[in-house]
């Protein structure tokens, strides 16, 4: 008995310990956000917002904000798009298309970033669209997409199919009965698939960093310059942002599915 | 009502046939469905490796990027015959092997932490996992500066229990890089071993204990062969983002670790130097490299994952 308590506590011990290395370097960055001196230090001696005021002044960061949500607009649009259709393809008819379409999606996540952003930059400056919107929003697609894909494969395939085939029966056309019959069943589903896209294409850094110029470079591209730079708490009020907008994510996510699917679905 | 498009009030070979014909359409429509996507990957992945691969194979140009049109091992001949490939092999491949190690041990453990947990326990244990994946990795090495520097957090709580004397550089250093590689793919590897945690069933272990197997025995023996196919998922995805490294070397590296990384270097011949045959003969060798080592990477896991089966 006395041996077992002890092993109960050391393995207490050891999940408490990782998940304070899960999660101590966020919320330093969050913390360092709110210093009062420029140097970045933690815990920091005095705290105050002047950071925050100092960042709603820079236009640049601001220009930054707006390059990263057009391309997690169009990055959602596109990838939505594609992985919903593919996966409803998939589930009506598991053919050799599908065989070749699932590890196909796959392979894209298993290369380093840094591989696909070479060969991304080499085949869109042939292209002659080099460093542009739609460079990064066709490379965040690519990222993106497996992701829908495979959400929208789990969630069509809890889904009751005799509803469209009796849908069809009473005369509807496919596309009437998709919007009716398993539009409302998968909506949930779809939604989760399309935030994830906008949060991985709001994060995505290395392909971003090789597929934009100034005038395009998105949030992480911006703050890993500035870091290279000199460090300052700005980059953790940035930062803050981020990590707030993919905390409010996960609850909206969690609410319209639940924590335990939502983590599954991204492995 | 008896619905005349309905196959049930056909005679038997009109109804085969309508099922048959409705099974083809069935499969073209889904072909239909499926034909955006695949055309995407083929124009957005396997078109740009394909020009990867023929640049590589282009002579060097002393004003453009490359020679068009031109064949030659050139590109390829400097990354064998410079330190170029050493380096790959000395610094990359080992900074991926460290990082794989390291990151699936801890994985392991923290997944079976998740997996035997409940309530609102398992849901911190998940969110911790959740929230940095879905963080960028910039966030993720630079919040390693504050604390790892020479005058950062670890330093002075060290410094004031007197374990050490004088401050240790964790960062910049190999130190600093291996953390915060560990950092940015720990929580990939977690989620692919517990999503194969959770379709097991913990009566398996119940037994094994039950037989007299000893708690550690009946995780290594009985719950880490049947979560081999997630911990080889997560050995691999560790295993290649860590080769390819960028942010953690850049960041948290010294002037050794940002000269030997494979993905600074191929930067530099990319965007600075111009030599796209070099830099894209490098990335071809260094997928080869690659995969080479996860063959024998998962062949290896798979022997021991057996050999603790029959064991």
């Amino acid at each position: 008995m006395h041996r077992e308590r002890l092993e109960n506590a050391l393995f207490r011990a050891g999940y408490l310990a990782i998940l304070t290395f899960m999660l101590l370097p966020l919320a330093v960055v969050v913390v360092t956000s709110f210093a009062e001196s420029g140097n970045l230090a933690f815990p920091p001696e005095h705290y105050s917002l002047v950071h925050y005021r100092t960042f709603v002044e820079e236009t640049h960061w601001l220009l930054a904000f707006d390059n990263s949500l057009l391309v997690g607009v169009g990055t959602t649009i596109i990838a939505t798009t594609l992985g919903v259709t593919a996966a409803f393809g998939h589930e009506i008819d598991d053919g050799r298309a599908g065989q070749v379409l699932a590890p196909l999606v796959l392979i894209p996540l298993l290369i380093p970033p840094i591989i696909l952003g070479i060969s991304m930059r080499v085949y869109f400056v042939r292209a002659g669209i080099g460093a542009s919107y739609p460079s990064i929003i066709l490379a965040h697609t690519l990222w993106a997409t497996p992701l829908v894909y495979f959400v929208m494969r789990s969630v069509f395939s809890r889904f009751d199919w005799q509803l469209l085939d009796a849908a069809k029966d009473l005369g509807a056309g496919p596309i009437r009965s998709f919007v009716y019959a398993v539009l409302p069943n998968v909506k949930h589903g779809i939604f989760v698939g399309a935030l994830l896209a906008f949060i991985i294409s709001l994060q995505e850094f290395v392909m971003a960093l090789f597929l934009s110029s100034r005038s395009t470079e998105t949030i992480p591209v911006v703050a890993w310059t500035q870091i290279r730079q000199s460090l300052d708490p700005m980059v953790s009020v940035v930062s803050t942002f981020l990590i707030i907008i993919s905390l409010i994510a996960i609850v909206i996510a969690t609410i319209a599915t639940n924590l335990d699917w939502l983590s599954k679905q991204l492995s | 009502m008896s619905g005349t498009h309905s196959s049930s009030s056909l005679p038997a070979p009109i109804a085969r046939l309508w099922e048959s014909l409705r099974e083809r359409s069935r499969s073209k429509r889904a072909l239909l469905l499926m034909a955006p996507l695949l055309v995407f990957e083929l124009l957005l992945f396997v078109a740009p490796f394909l020009i990867l691969l023929r640049i590589s194979l282009t002579n060097g140009s002393q004003d453009l990027r490359y020679a068009p049109g031109t064949w030659s091992l050139s590109g390829y001949s400097e990354v064998f015959s410079t330190d170029i490939l050493l380096n790959a092999i000395t610094y990359s491949i080992k900074l991926g092997l460290l990082a794989t190690a390291i990151t699936v041990v801890i994985a392991t453990f923290y997944a079976y932490a998740i997996w035997r947990s409940e309530g609102l326990v398992k849901s911190a244990l998940l969110f911790s996992v959740v929230l940095p994946l879905l963080t960028t990795l910039v966030i993720k090495t630079y919040a390693f500066m504050p604390l790892l520097s020479p005058n950062g957090t670890l330093n002075d709580v060290l410094l004031s229990l007197n374990l050490i004397s004088e401050p240790i550089q964790f960062v910049p250093g190999t130190v600093g890089v291996v953390v915060g590689q560990v950092y940015i793919v720990l929580p990939y590897a977690v989620l692919a071993i517990y999503s194969v945690l959770a379709t097991m069933d913990w009566g398996i272990v119940e037994a094994a204990r039950d037989l007299g197997a000893s708690r550690p025995r009946s995780v290594l023996e009985v719950v880490v062969p049947q979560a081999m196919p997630g911990i080889i998922v997560a050995t691999v995805i560790s295993f290649a983002w860590s080769v390819g490294a960028y942010a953690a070397p850049g960041l948290l590296g010294d002037g050794q670790n940002k000269a030997r990384a494979f993905a600074l270097v191929v930067e530099k011949r990319l965007l600075t130097l111009l030599q796209w045959e070099v830099a894209t003969a490098y990335a071809v060798v260094m997928l080869l490299l690659m995969l080479v080592s996860i063959v024998l990477l998962t062949a290896t896991l798979n022997y021991f994952g057996g050999e603790f089966e029959y064991a």
